[in-house]
């Protein structure tokens, strides 16, 4: 294991008695409870740390926070592996493994830096200029490649193994960033006791305060911001979110947070999600977001050891951690000063600062002084020298003379940019401020307000103030009652700034975008070829595209581009973004809801007794219902099905259809609402009974159908099909409260109260006369087809029987509370043995509705009339029901249209298959000769051969016709002759008993 | 006719009580439900009936009232539902029905819905992972009820006291699903 050479023998806030050990390209480190990747990395010497996008550079840490477009690592392995990882926002953790990306074969040695010497060709525009021709190899061959040469790392190829969850929070004011500003924003609202919630994406609060090192109220900032987190956190009416990232705002004060639960640990503890990603709801929101320093573009600005200015400061001050020991600053505004006074008083030797503004800054001289060191005034960095390793700069001083200074570490502040990215995401435009340089907020969200740097306040007097003006004007905007804003004393910092967008000097390469790998001669190229417009520019050259939604980079292409285009700043554009503001993993935005949890799912009553006893199930809807019930020694579904439809027709069989929608329809004017919503007549039902009804769209098209039974003068219960039973409760909600809202009628769902079976077969009375209490007669006499009436059973449990059929059977369908469903299952099975009974699923129950010629969700298609599927009759002739009107028009009644009718194939041993199409005998297969298609096809055992259901032009009138069944799809064709639909006791006498 | 005696099944097939203090879960497979729905012109009735038969005012918001063991909830417009024990074969169709001849349809909902508890100092961080409305005290109280959602699933949500308890019913069906989401969310918070 290495020493921590570049640790420094005190400060920072890391805990040093706890090491932690960690590997980097397989070779051991080790670094402190607190540090980050990055810190622990920069504390034993590593600067090289990643090898660029597209040229292969080599990189080492530019920032210290969530901005960093360099340090991108693998990080963990195998399935957990998660690449394009920033190391500056990398917790350190015992065990933790990380790996460069982008490199072959080692970091040290990548053969693909040769992309470097090439690169005046692969300038930006280079693919879309190279590989057009031709173009069918774009997909095989040119994108392939690049894709490989280009680095993103390597996503894990198996199941994400983490846990992730969703949740909602709701408050008051929401604080965004734990800076000084946020920090003080939300102590001064959450006195009020308001509802506050305060969100900062690192794991220790304190944002710049922490990293600058700035006295507040006479103490080490950290004693204030400590103070404050513990009033924060004592406070039951604030939650501290730490490690979180609001990353979008949306719209009525919603906001998307990521909190990073376990990122920080080896293993996710039990029961805890690796992250979580919150919806907070809040009534006022606080940017306290701070400000990210600018780079420098200046020749070799991307080489390690390269640093802004105030990330170095940050590992001195929150770390312990000299990034080097040799530091030369380069800056063009007043902060550059406090990295050089810093580094001098932790003892590290400023070799000189080189103030790109002539003339003499006080703030600087003083620095230089502080620091013994030499001052270029005047002056700019216009090379740096080393390989993979920064050992000198190249100078040209205020007096055009160039100078060569050895060091082996320049840091750079070319001034800061306000992060202002949540204030542009409903639309917001920033403003360009001349006396800072940099875009401020413009118009903010509904119910925003920015504190700080995020609005161009740098200094940190400034930040404090506004935070507290701003957490009291947000609780006083609510009403809730607040002492005036109270603030620690501090100072604020001198600025200074004066612009230097490009280092024109350079030669050798400039980084603009140094995730992009786009550099200053590539937005010359896109203003020489026009692309001038921002977007152009972004789009052309890839700025800003990457996963740090350029924030180190936008504004200074921006400028660039305005210099090359003799156009002011806010002239050439601006940046606006987009959601999410930091990088959000997949897996976080569908938390719970993946693999068998990705949607709910519903179980009918006799689930548990079918699961055991062999039954294998369908998804129809949300609902599982068994499909057949397998025995052991049948060889396939084919023969379980004819086995339980051949059962059903000679003995009895049984089936849960509690899946179908369920209405309980009361009230004096409900009969007259039915008539409404059903083609057919359903008032003059006699108590008692049931009848079919059909629902028809506005249109005239057919919606859904069903039973109607009514159970007393004012009171009915309405079936619907399992598919459409929420769509057709909805309807009928919307009916009775929108459109007849004079009507009497109360609707209440019944679907799930009810376990409801179908009892079919010739010995279907003979087994329930074993199951309903003895004081019920269901003699043919005393409940014939269609009657309805209420039951107990098992000795007086509630009850409902209906003689209903849709296998065309004697049958019944028997309904309890569904808390019996399972037990009236079972009973039904003991009870049914000496009669051969069998359970059935959703595949027999379809062969035999087939069988009958009764039409289904294949039919019920959206496109279909009651007359195309065989039941014009039944349309009611004298009373008014949706759907009546527009079923009238000329195209609805056409007698051309294609109508239900049944189909056999010619041999015998042909196979039908649905979807097939129909066309007339000697016509060749075209759309033109399209005459239908069949619908539902099925082998009917009852039959002994295939049968089908389908609807063709004129089907009625052609029974006895042979047509052609043409399947372009499975490539088959065969000829088949038109029949009646009903091919099992077509006169119902098996029905009727 | 059978001659065993039939079991009443719960909702919640794959079911794990999660006792604790700080959030514990229970199922409520002990309840009679009814739904009242009031006919045209007879609220005043309605408020009347229930008042002398069960000494209280029906909310006319969305709360939940409770007097002599049963409970009535604001379920819509014009709509309650009443809850009970089921003690002693308690069955409020049967109960209410007589009451509300031709003045409110009166439907049994006792196995239409599945209930649970969920109860202690964490329930309404558990409850955040699913339920997208405040449930903070300043927010919802005791005695409020919501029909709102759950992982997707419809749910009627009330507080039943101030520990907090909350009683949540969804349909039957979604029971499984339902249940599978909040005992992973308890995950965390359970010993």
């Amino acid at each position: 294991m290495r020493r921590q050479s570049n640790r420094l023998g005190e400060g920072g806030i890391i805990d040093r008695s706890k090491p932690v050990t960690f590997t980097f390209d397989g070779a051991p480190y080790q670094g402190y409870q607190g540090d980050t990747l990055a810190s622990a990395l920069l504390a034993n010497g590593v600067t090289l740390v990643g090898r660029s996008f597209k040229y292969h550079r080599p990189r080492g840490v530019l920032s210290a926070g969530s901005e960093e477009p360099n340090a991108l690592v693998e990080l963990r392995s195998e399935n957990y592996r998660e690449a394009n990882t920033k190391a500056t926002m990398v917790e350190l953790f015992d065990g933790l493994s990380a790996s460069s990306q982008n490199r072959w074969p080692s970091l040290r040695l990548d053969f693909m830096s040769i992309n470097s010497l090439l690169s005046p060709i692969f300038v930006a525009g280079f693919y879309y200029k190279t590989f057009m021709w031709p173009a069918a190899l774009w997909e095989k061959l040119y994108e392939p490649a690049i894709r490989r040469a280009a680095g993103l790392g390597r996503a894990a190829q198996g199941e994400d193994p983490d846990h992730y969850e969703k949740a909602t929070a709701h408050c008051d004011v929401l604080v965004v960033g734990g800076g000084a500003a946020g920090l003080n924003a939300a102590l001064n609202a959450a006195r009020s006791g308001a509802r506050v919630i305060l969100a900062d994406e690192n794991a220790q609060l304190g944002g710049r305060a922490l990293d600058d090192g700035l006295p507040i109220d006479g103490a080490p900032p950290v004693q204030w911001i400590d103070s404050v987190r513990e009033q924060l956190e004592r406070e039951p009416n604030v939650v501290v979110m730490r490690r979180t990232t609001v990353f979008g705002v949306y719209d009525t004060g919603t906001y998307g947070a990521l909190e990073r639960v376990s990122d920080h640990l080896a293993q996710a503890k039990h029961g805890f999600p690796r992250q979580r990603l919150w919806r907070i709801i809040a009534k006022r929101t606080i940017l306290a977001t701070g400000a990210t320093e600018r780079p420098i573009v200046f020749g070799g600005n991307d080489r390690p050891g390269v640093m802004l200015a105030s990330a170095f400061r940050t590992y001195l001050n929150r770390y312990g951690v000299a990034p080097g020991r040799r530091i030369v600053v380069f800056t063009n505004n007043d902060s550059g000063a406090l990295t050089a006074a810093e580094a001098a008083l932790a003892g590290l030797e400023v070799v000189a600062i080189v103030d790109s503004r002539r003339g003499l800054s006080a703030e600087i001289s003083k620095a230089a002084s502080t620091a013994g060191t030499r001052m270029i005034s005047g002056g700019v960095v216009i090379d740096t020298v080393g390989k993979a390793k920064l050992s000198g700069v190249v100078i040209r001083t205020g007096e055009g003379e160039d100078v060569r200074l050895s060091c082996d570490c320049l840091v750079m502040s070319g001034g800061w940019n306000p992060n202002l990215q949540l204030t542009t995401h409903l639309g917001g435009k920033p403003t360009w401020n001349d006396a800072i340089a940099a875009f401020v907020p413009g118009t903010h969200p509904p119910g925003m307000s920015v504190a700080g740097a995020a609005g161009g306040s740098f200094g940190l007097k400034d930040a404090l103030d506004e935070g507290a003006k701003a957490g009291s004007e947000a609780v006083a905007s609510l009403g809730w009652k607040v002492a005036g804003p109270a603030s620690p004393r501090a100072d604020n910092q001198p600025y200074g700034i004066r612009p230097l967008w490009l280092v024109e000097a350079s030669k050798s390469k400039a980084l603009v975008d140094f995730q992009n790998d786009v550099t200053a001669a590539d937005i010359a190229l896109a203003a020489r070829e026009g692309f001038q417009s921002v977007e152009h520019l972004k789009r052309y050259t890839t700025l800003g595209m990457a996963t740090d939604q350029g924030r180190t980079s936008n504004v200074n292409a921006l400028a660039i581009m305005a210099k090359a285009t003799d156009r002011s700043i806010p002239e050439t554009g601006m940046t606006v973004a987009r959601p999410p503001y930091s990088p959000v993993a997949i897996g976080a935005l569908a938390g719970h809801h993946r693999g068998k949890s990705f949607k709910a799912v519903r179980r009918p009553p006799s689930y548990a007794w079918a699961k055991a006893n062999g039954g294998v199930f369908v998804e129809t809807g949300l609902w599982l219902r068994p499909a057949y019930f397998p025995k052991s020694d049948e060889r396939d579904w084919f023969e379980t099905v004819c086995r339980e439809v051949k059962t059903v027709r000679s003995a009895v069989g049984v089936c849960d259809v509690s899946t179908l929608g369920k209405v309980d329809v009361q009230g004096k004017d409900a009969g007259e609402f039915l008539d409404k919503i059903y083609m057919n007549g359903l008032k003059t039902l006699p108590i008692g009974k049931a009848r079919y009804g059909g629902m028809l769209r506005e249109d005239g098209i057919f919606m859904d159908d069903g039973t109607i039974a009514r159970l007393g003068e004012h009171h009915y219960f309405v079936t619907t099909t399992t598919a459409n039973a929420v769509k057709a409760f909805q309807h009928m909600e919307f009916c009775a409260q929108w459109l007849w809202p004079s009507l009497d009628v109360q609707l209440i769902s019944a679907t799930e109260q009810w376990a409801q079976y179908a009892v079919a077969g010739p010995k279907s009375r003979d087994l329930l006369r074993k199951i309903i209490d003895p004081e019920f007669d269901i003699s043919d006499e005393a409940f014939p087809y269609l009657q309805v009436g209420k039951i107990t059973v098992c000795g007086g449990i509630k009850g409902r029987l209906f003689r209903l059929s849709f296998s065309g059977e004697r049958a019944y369908e028997i309904a309890v509370p569904a808390r019996y469903g399972d037990a009236l299952m079972r009973a039904l099975m003991d009870a049914g043995q000496e009669f051969g009974v069998c359970p059935y699923g959703a595949e027999a129950l379809a062969v035999m509705r087939i069988e009958k010629g009764h039409i289904s969700g294949p039919e019920l298609n959206g496109n279909t009339t009651p007359r195309d599927v065989g039941l014009g009759d039944m349309i009611a002739k004298k009373k008014d029901f949706i759907g009546r009107v527009l079923g009238e028009r000329p195209g609805i009644i056409d007698p051309d249209r294609p109508s239900l009718i049944g189909f056999r194939p010619v041999d015998k041993n042909m196979r039908m298959r649905s979807g097939a199409h129909i066309v007339p005998l000697s016509a060749p297969a075209t759309a033109a000769n399209d005459q239908g298609y069949l619908t539902s096809v099925a082998y009917s055992p009852t039959v002994g051969d295939w049968i089908a259901l389908g609807l063709l032009k004129r089907g009625p009138e052609r029974i006895g016709e042979k047509v052609r069944a043409v399947d372009p799809v499975r490539n088959e064709e065969y000829v088949v002759e038109v029949v009646n639909p009903c091919f099992v006791d077509p006169e119902g006498e098996k029905l009727r008993g | 006719m059978a001659n065993t005696q039939w079991v009443a099944a719960s909702a919640f097939v794959e079911w794990r009580d999660i006792p604790g203090s700080s959030v514990s879960v229970t199922r409520r497979d002990d309840l009679t439900m009814a739904n009242l729905g009031v006919f045209e012109g007879q609220s005043d009735k309605v408020l009347e009936v229930i008042r002398s038969a069960y000494g209280i005012d029906l909310p006319r918001t969305p709360k939940i009232v409770t007097a002599r063991g049963t409970s009535f909830l604001w379920y819509g417009p014009n709509q309650w539902l009443a809850v009970a024990a089921r003690e002693q074969n308690r069955d409020l169709e049967l109960e209410l029905e007589p009451l509300f001849s031709g003045v409110a349809s009166i439907v049994d909902q006792t196995d239409a819905r599945a209930v649970v508890e969920i109860s202690g100092h964490r329930a309404r961080d558990v409850l955040a992972k699913g339920v997208p409305i405040d449930l903070h005290p300043s927010a919802f109280k005791t005695g409020d009820v919501a029909i709102t959602h759950a992982s997707h699933i419809g749910i009627v949500i009330c507080q039943m006291d101030d520990n907090p308890t909350y009683q949540i019913s969804m349909f039957r069906s979604f029971a499984d699903s339902f249940a599978e989401w909040l005992f992973h969310s308890c995950e965390e918070f359970s010993n």
